[in-house]
């Protein structure tokens, strides 16, 4: 029986800061052994616990795609015991990976549709995975219109300044990007998430939702969906709640009779209807 | 007794009535029937036409105090015995609870029953049990016994010399004697004739069978910190686990803890699931506070407990 | 196969247990305190309770495990995995309720893609022995539950204490490999006969009056009903009923130790504790008690039958007996059909 407690070996390639308050970081991370590497296969909106051993484990969504071959990357927020260990590794430490764990987004369900991703602050993480997987030359004809709509609370705040520069330029993908408030160097969009897709007015027909944020994003962005018609089947989300074992074992992520790290973190709203506000 | 008992019962039905009616409280917090014999049940009370679910008997052994952080927000009726009085003081002291929010419905405590003592005197499972006189009447599948109430009290009722609430807005119920029935708890007398080496392996084998429910500090009125020390994992004072050395620490450091505070209620006792000695522990604790500060919790309604104060003149001969 | 071993027979029956297996059996460790343990002399073995006070998912899903030990040599993180289960063990003296509750905690920790190493190893070397149940207590209500204090499922052997014997029963491969022990002798007719009448009589005694049956239904619609404003405010929240209930399977994982050297282990945890799900950013999607007290019944009435068509109770009644505020899960469940007094308040919840 193989122990799905016991974490693999990874070697942490590259960290770098990715917001100007340093509390965001990200970590390239890639397999000691070559037959982890192998069969590590897994779809964008999945997650892995990242273990330092002597601190414990933290769940994070894996911010790379799995087109992106060689290592995965994690941006990690610093808010507690491990995230702050995580923060201070350094190039070349050895950590433990668990995964891929979740059920991902429903890539199958998004076949010949059109695409809203929205996202907000460093919810991100997993919708950068979706992007690119999406817009990947091999995936890209599978779906339609691919509309990105990103914010953040200030410019500074913003993960993965330079794709987004680079998607900006692509014309296969629409993004929007807005920040809470600008500073004296943006140049962009300044608006709350909610306001900015009312002005993009993305059309509801044929299109799946997903969207990624802060509760307070989700308040109100969340009618706005429903006022441009989107069904709740097709408005699909990705939870965090507090996790343990990560595999459905120990009990203390579900949601009603679901657990979030097996039968979900994603969900969609016609699903989350149906079960208590535990989360 | 039983006759006190129901007269009792009946005063308290009728003041939480009027309490009620007349809307001077929100909830009235007291003792209601137990689907097992031997127990009653903190019950939650709203509307006068419910007080007759109100009861008063030997087996009110709760500290319904610990309550009172639950519904802080309410202006709350409390039904209390001497040592549960006492609690609350010491809350009011620590600021707690607003002082008008509370009314205190004070009993002259005719001393619990230690249901367990009673359950291992009898041989077969008790399916009923019930006051008569001065007796309790136990009955099973095939046997029906008569025992006397005062062989089978528990051991902090016996040393209790305050069973009278203090600072009680109704007092319900004769007035009863004072004077304990042991001077001493007949554990601390035992505990005190070892040497430090048995006093550790007593308590060693106590702590060993804790299973680390927590029921002791939940259970207790004085337990109300944000985050219990064994719950901080920065800094992380002791591991999770049930390993001797965490047990005992965790006993000790609660017991430490409460010094001054415990109006040796025995909650915690009664509370334990492996049932574990604990009130030797912290009656040991508030003889020594009384041998060196002159104190005991829950008299004077001003005076403070004497280890969050300072003093000094503090006697300090502990320190060597 | 039907047995009898008789009582004069019985410490050298263990030792020759013992001699071949790690057995697991009820020690008391206070007057009216038992717990499952290993045993290492015949004499600590006592059967006399009417159940244990932690049940016997112990020995399959200790309080505390080590799950890995690791060490850091170098650069690399060397772990040992601590799942490997050296002797094959016994457990004696489980009952029903017991025994069908570790059934029910393996249906969660089994799995296709993921299974639980340390409980499933742990249960693949055990034999079980179950006791029946001649003096059920009047909180339990195991038939409610869909059990019985004779249902043999779950068990290799099974003992029914007969006064002077044991009358015992080999029910699986794994229990007729002790068709041969020196100590088995032949039944007659007359241990048969009171087999059936204790089975009748104690049957008959635990009754069915809980309406276990259908409670996921009727929960479905009460998802948000005021019931969960009342039936909370008496319980303080100590974890008295999860830690002690056969099917409750929660845990924690932590690392203990520092940096160089440690293990990550996992211990009991429960859902009535405010930590529990409190994340880091300080959100607790179950601030109060209300909704913890509500996740803990939700769960075994609701969201456990909603994945595994069984409830995760099989009516013990060890949380009846030992909750320190005597909250009384029979008087819920009473309170969720339709034989619920008329004012709330009427019962003693």
């Amino acid at each position: 029986m193989k122990n799905p407690y016991l974490p693999i070996p990874m070697v942490v390639r590259k960290a770098s800061v990715e917001t100007t308050d340093r509390m965001l970081r990200t970590l390239e991370l890639s397999f000691l052994n070559e037959e982890d590497a192998k069969a590590f296969r897994f779809i964008p909106g999945q997650f892995c616990e990242l273990s330092i051993l002597g601190k414990g484990e933290a769940p994070f969504g894996i911010a790379s795609s799995p087109t992106e071959n060689g290592s995965l990357k994690f941006t990690i927020n610093k808010a507690g015991v491990v995230t702050t260990a995580l923060h201070h590794l350094e190039e070349g430490t050895e950590i433990g990976i668990r995964g891929p764990l979740g059920n991902g987004y429903p890539i199958d369900l998004f076949k010949g549709k059109n695409i809203l991703v929205i996202g907000g602050g460093f919810a991100f993480t997993t919708l950068r995975s979706l992007i690119v997987y999406l817009s990947h030359p091999e995936n890209r004809s599978r779906v339609k219109d691919i509309t990105v709509i990103y914010g953040a609370r200030m410019p500074g705040l913003l993960l993965y300044k330079e794709e987004l520069t680079q998607w900006e330029k692509r014309s296969d993908l629409k993004l929007v990007v807005t920040v809470d408030w600008g500073d004296k160097d943006w140049k962009g969009k300044v608006g709350l998430v909610p306001n900015v897709l009312e002005e993009v007015a993305p059309s509801s027909e044929n299109t799946y939702a997903v969207i990624c944020g802060p509760p307070i994003m989700i308040k109100f962005t969340f009618p706005k969906l429903m006022a441009l018609r989107f069904p709740n089947e097709r408005i699909y989300t990705s939870l965090e709640k507090r996790m343990k074992c990560g595999i459905g074992k120990c009990g203390r992520c579900n949601i009603g009779h679901l657990y979030v790290c097996k039968d979900g973190p994603v969900f969609s709203y016609a699903q989350l209807e149906k079960l208590p506000k535990d989360y | 007794m039983e006759e006190r008992s129901k007269a009792i019962q009946d005063r308290i039905r009728d003041k939480t009535k009027e309490l009620l009616s007349k809307k001077a409280v929100d909830l009235i917090i007291g003792f209601g029937e137990g689907s097992l014999p031997l127990r009653t049940t903190p019950i939650f009370i709203r509307s006068p036409e419910d007080v007759d679910r109100l009861i008063w008997n030997s087996f009110c052994e709760n500290n319904l105090a610990t309550y009172l952080h639950k519904f802080a927000q309410f202006k709350v009726g409390l039904v209390v015995k001497g040592c549960d009085a006492r609690s609350t003081i010491a809350l009011s002291l620590e600021k707690r609870f607003k002082p008008d929010q509370l009314f205190l419905i004070g009993v002259p405590c005719q001393r619990m029953v230690d249901r367990r003592k009673v359950k291992r005197a009898m041989k077969g499972e008790i399916l009923r049990a019930y006051e008569q006189g001065d007796q309790i009447i136990v009955e099973g599948e095939d046997f029906k016994k008569a025992l006397n109430r005062n062989d089978f009290l528990y051991p902090s009722c016996q040393v209790c010399p305050h069973r009278t609430p203090t600072q009680a807005n109704i007092l319900i119920g004769d007035p009863v004697d004072e004077s304990p029935i042991t001077e001493t708890h007949p554990e601390i007398v035992e505990f005190e004739k070892k040497s430090p080496e048995e006093r550790w392996r007593f308590f060693e084998k106590e702590a060993s069978r804790c299973i680390r429910c927590y029921a002791c500090r939940e259970v207790c009125p004085m337990c109300y910190c944000n985050e219990c020390f064994v719950d901080s994992s920065n800094p992380k004072w002791i591991d999770k686990g049930p390993s001797p050395s965490d047990l005992e620490f965790y006993h000790i450091v609660r017991a430490y803890h409460q010094t001054g505070r415990c109006s040796g209620c025995g909650a915690c006792e009664r509370a334990c699931p492996m049932e574990i000695r604990l009130t030797y522990l912290t009656q040991k604790l508030n003889l020594d506070v009384r041998e060196l500060y002159n104190f005991e919790i829950g008299i004077d309604a001003d005076a403070l407990p004497p280890l969050s104060t300072f003093e000094i003149d503090d006697k300090q001969e502990f320190i060597k | 196969m039907k047995l009898k071993l008789d009582k004069k027979d019985f410490k050298p029956f263990l030792q020759t247990l013992m001699d071949e297996y790690d057995l697991f059996a009820p020690v008391q460790l206070a007057e009216g305190v038992s717990v499952f343990r290993k045993i290492d002399h015949p004499y600590e073995v006592d059967l006399s309770a009417s159940n244990t006070q932690k049940p016997a998912k112990e020995i399959f899903f200790p309080q505390s495990e080590t799950m890995f030990r690791y060490e850091k040599v170098g650069n690399e993180n060397r772990m040992t995995s601590m799942e490997e289960v050296k002797r094959e063990r016994i457990l004696l003296g489980a009952r029903p309720c017991d025994i069908e509750a570790i059934s029910i905690v393996e249906k969660v920790f089994a799995g296709e893609e993921c299974t639980d190493v340390y409980f499933l190893e742990k249960r693949k070397k055990t034999t079980i022995i179950g006791l029946g149940c001649n003096h059920p207590l009047s909180t339990c209500f195991c038939s409610s539950a869909g059990g019985d204090p004779f249902l043999r499922a779950g068990s290799d052997l099974f003992f029914i204490d007969l006064g002077e014997a044991y009358f015992v029963e080999l029910l699986t491969e794994k229990g007729m490999i002790f068709h041969k022990n020196k100590f088995f002798k032949e039944t007659n007719p007359k241990d048969l006969t009171l087999v059936k009448e204790l089975e009748e009589k104690t049957f008959e005694k635990v009754g069915f009056s809980i309406p276990v049956d259908g409670i996921e239904k009727r929960l479905n619609l009460m998802a948000e009903s005021s019931f969960w404003d009342r039936i909370h405010e008496k319980c303080i929240g100590c974890r008295i009923c999860t830690y002690l209930c056969p099917t409750c399977h929660c845990f924690d994982i932590v690392d203990e130790g520092e940096h160089q050297r440690g293990q990550r282990v996992r211990n009991w945890d429960s859902c009535l504790s405010p930590l529990y799900s409190l994340e880091t950013s300080g959100h607790n999607p179950r601030p109060t008690n209300r909704e913890r007290t509500r996740q803990r019944i939700m769960h075994k009435f609701n969201y456990f039958p909603k994945n595994f068509d069984q409830v995760a109770c099989v009516g013990c009644g060890r949380c009846i007996l030992y909750c320190p505020v005597h909250f009384d899960i029979r008087q819920a469940i009473i309170w969720t059909s339709s034989k619920r007094p008329k004012r709330f308040g009427g019962g003693t919840i």
